[in-house]
């Protein structure tokens, strides 16, 4: 169950000891392959998103010199890097310490259990190591066939328009799948997909009713894949938009639940090492390592430490800690474990921006407010909610967008350069409605101009599915 | 594994392809913005490329955040005292909203700004220096003629290893060299006078010449001695403030500096005479003297006195001689006209006026145009 071809003989024991540990305190893993890896080959790897195969593209060497940096600076560390996949694939980072590979290999498999029994997990493809060099490998083909320059364009375009994607799509279409094979008397699920269906329908209520065919464009959140499908485009161009579609989807579940997942990641390797793992003489350096990756910097939020904080504060009110690991993302873990004593002990409050250029400053403790603003931020995984409203008929092909406004404006010249790439590929206008504070705002982009005009207020009744 | 990792090599080369060729792109925008200034390191300029990211749909600025920490409500978020120098807005940043530094090397900065401002390379002044290297016996090595031999430094590296082995004895105190311990002297070659320039930027501070002129002066500056460094191997910089009197001064003061008294140009003039005289020969060192103002001076007698140290002391010495006429509020821009109608003939002598920010590149241009 777990493996580690590049791992010292000492360190391969502690991973099985570490393993054994998870076992017995009920953590349920696929196998987890450990790899050992300098720093600067770690940074690379996360840069890639955990996958050092994916296609060419300059915005992973960005990455890369942006972790690089804060490295160097000792701004930031990374220790770990856990793939979701089967075999989990966990790479280490050969400078740490043994007291920190302990650390970090029990850290390892709270993730491992995570990835495998959340259900926001179970529409995740575990074999994507695959997936995702099949892209690399079509992507030099496109390159090879229509230039670096033509190719790297146009994946900068489908890049900017990788999140207009419904967050939660995938666990939808996974779920009406799910359910058409129930009707049709398939055979029944494994256990696992029986979990993640009991733990959907907590999270999500019951399915929404299956689309009906042959009416016209339902309003949709998944622009992207609309573009791709519908778009007058060449083929290795949809191709392009399909691939981009396809690793957001994939990623997607690790950004709905940064904070349970890292909560459960600490509140495991933190149990596992004081429960037996920690010689005694190792307990300073754990004491000053763990306290340093859960510590605030002042003003801001760490995941690890929120997290973790909240599912001790689950496991005194007695919550089943392994239900709400497998039901929860981040916006319903916080709503369902954060109360108005977490809040004040956790001394949260609401930070709002200075006027003049002023720093943050606190603008309120008020509990409700502390959760309000919180769920907002974390709501659509932290991403202004923009959903296609319209295409207009009768030989013309408008999109018409509308931003969901929820109190926090966009940044307009940033959508206007937004809607005009749309415009470029869509090749017709596009409109986007939003608000700038109150005043309602419609944005068309035209022949490569985009004008920004006061617009009559648009229908707020319009359904908003899934939340 | 290791083979793959190592793509990033070649997505880093691409993203710094990517930075280099947005900051051609904005290098106008450079050249008017002090943005690069105090980013420069002896080889490499940091340039804070924020555009670099793909335009995406964004929350703006009135979106509020959760923090934490402990604070009443009102103060500042990050739990720092808010009298602070303001500024440094922006705690609650977005993730994606940082602003990104490139290192882009000083020759291909130089190079961006030649072809930008189509400036010509400096030709050498002389042939004579061409053929001028010497040298001298300040260098060390390991090897060498026995006459060469440098006597001191052996016996102290012996010394040394004696005491490190513990084999030093005080009542016989007796070191004795081995081959290891053995130096020479060596010929340091010295910089040939055509790779060595100095630079003196003089400026008035004088009351009249606010902040926004002085900024202007700080960029001209910067880019004229981005492009100077990549034009000579050894580049020296003096900075020079003048009211109604001049001194010398460092870079900080220089930029910094506010005084209140009149102006008297000559002085500073003269002192850049001195400073050539005593320290930078024009047989060693090309020189380029630029002098900043709003164009304002104490007398018509003084103007006189300028023209006068110009033509008959400075040009002769100089590679060439720059004028700088920032518009101020307070300014008559006299200066310039005096200058001009004194040296229409003259190449050496240049004169550019700014009247704001925007003008920055047609007086870089003007200056570092004519490839003297």
């Amino acid at each position: 169950m777990v493996s580690g071809p590049s791992l010292t003989p000492r360190l391969l024991r502690e991973a099985q000891r570490a393993e054994a540990a998870a076992s017995d305190a009920g953590l349920s893993f696929f196998e987890v392959v450990f790899e050992m890896l300098d720093a600067a080959d770690v940074n690379a790897v996360a840069a890639y998103g955990g996958f050092p195969t994916r296609y060419p593209s300059w915005r992973f060497g960005m990455e890369y010199e942006r972790l690089a940096k804060g490295h160097q600076w000792g701004l930031s560390k990374i220790y770990e890097l856990v793939v979701n996949h089967d075999p989990t694939i966990a790479y280490l980072v050969r400078s740490n310490s043994l007291m920190e590979q302990k650390l970090v290999m029990a850290h390892v498999f709270g993730h491992a259990d995570f990835f495998r029994n959340n259900a926001w997990f179970a529409p995740t493809e575990r074999s994507m190591l695959e997936r995702f060099e099949e892209h690399a490998r079509r992507i030099h083909e496109y390159v090879g066939r229509y230039g670096q320059d033509r190719v790297e364009r146009f994946l900068d375009v489908a890049l900017g328009l990788e999140p207009l994607m419904d967050p939660h799509g995938p666990q939808r279409r996974f779920r009406a799948a799910e359910s058409r094979a129930r009707r049709g008397g398939g055979p029944p699920g494994t256990t696992q997909v029986e979990r993640s269906r009991r733990s959907l329908r907590l999270v999500m209520g019951d399915e929404p009713p299956a689309p009906d065919p042959g009416q016209r464009q339902r309003p949709t959140f998944d622009l992207l894949t609309f573009i791709a499908e519908h778009a007058h485009l060449e083929d290795w161009e949809r191709d392009v938009l399909g691939i981009v579609a396809a690793e957001a989807e994939y990623f997607m579940p690790q950004r709905l639940t940064k904070i349970i997942n890292e909560g459960w990641a600490s509140f495991w390797h933190s149990r596992l090492l004081t429960g037996g793992l920690l010689e005694p003489s190792e307990l300073i350096e754990f004491a000053d390592c763990h306290s340093s990756a859960t510590q605030a910097a002042p003003g801001q939020l760490n995941p690890y430490k929120l997290g973790i904080e909240l599912f001790r504060h689950a496991e005194r009110q007695g919550l089943d800690l392994f239900r709400l690991r497998a039901v929860h993302n981040d916006v319903s873990f916080v709503d369902e474990v954060m109360d108005e004593a977490f809040i004040e002990r956790s001394a949260l409050f609401v930070s709002e921006q200075g006027r003049g250029g002023e720093g943050a400053r606190i603008g309120s403790r008020d509990h409700r407010r502390v959760k309000q603003e919180l769920l907002r931020s974390l709501a659509w995984a932290g991403q202004p909610r923009i959903e296609l409203v319209e295409v207009a008929g009768g030989g013309r092909r408008d999109l018409v967008l509308q931003h969901h406004h929820d109190g926090r404006d966009l940044k307009l010249d940033e959508a206007a350069a937004v809607l005009r790439t749309i415009e470029g590929l869509w090749r017709a206008p596009v409109q986007l409605l939003t608000f700038e504070g109150d005043q309602a705002r419609r944005l068309t982009a035209n022949g490569g101009e985009v004008e920004v005009r006061e617009a009559e207020a648009p229908p707020s009744a319009l359904p908003s599915r899934a939340g | 594994m290791a083979g793959q990792i190592h793509r990033i090599d070649r997505d880093r080369a691409r993203f710094k392809e990517v930075v280099r060729g947005r900051i051609r792109e904005d290098l106008q925008r450079y050249l008017a913005s002090s943005e690069l200034i105090g980013k420069r390191g002896d080889r490499v300029v940091s340039v804070p490329v924020p555009a670099v990211e793909l335009p995406r749909f964004r929350f703006g600025s009135n979106e509020a955040g959760v923090g934490q920490g402990p604070g009443e409500v009102g103060d500042a978020a990050d739990g720092r005292d808010g009298d602070a120098d303001g500024g440094a807005g922006g705690a609650g940043e977005q993730e994606g909203s940082h602003i990104l530094e490139a290192e882009v090397e000083l020759e291909e900065l130089a190079s961006m700004l030649g072809e930008e401002l189509g400036l010509p390379n400096i030709l050498p002044r002389g042939r004579d220096e061409l053929d001028a290297c010497g040298g001298q016996w300040s260098g060390i090595r390991g090897q060498g003629p026995e006459s060469l031999r440098h006597f001191r430094r052996t016996f102290r590296r012996a010394l040394v290893r004696t005491i490190a082995a513990g084999d030093f004895d005080h009542q016989r105190p007796v070191v004795t060299p081995i081959r290891d311990d053995q130096v020479y002297r060596a010929l340091k070659p010295k910089p040939r006078p055509e790779s060595s320039a100095v630079i003196m930027h003089m400026m008035d501070v004088s009351g009249s010449m606010g902040r926004e002129q002085k900024d202007i002066v700080r960029i001209e500056a910067f880019w004229i001695d981005t492009w100077l460094r990549s034009q000579y191997r050894n580049l020296e910089v003096v900075y020079i403030v003048h009211d109604a009197t001049a001194k010398v001064v460092d870079k900080e003061t220089f930029f910094h500096l506010r005084e209140s008294g009149g102006t008297k140009i000559s002085s500073a003039y003269e002192l850049c005479l001195d400073l050539i005289k005593e320290r930078y020969h024009p047989e060693d060192y090309n020189i380029y003297p630029f002098h900043y103002s709003d164009g304002d001076n104490w007398s018509a007698r003084d103007t006189e006195r300028c023209v006068a140290l110009v033509r008959d002391e400075l040009l002769s010495r100089v590679n060439q001689f720059c004028y700088g006429q920032v518009k101020s509020a307070y300014g008559s821009g006299q200066f310039k006209k005096d200058l001009d109608t004194a040296f229409q003939e003259e190449p050496a002598l240049v004169t550019a006026g700014v009247d704001d920010r925007a003008g920055i590149p047609g007086a870089i241009k003007a200056f570092l145009g004519q490839g003297r």
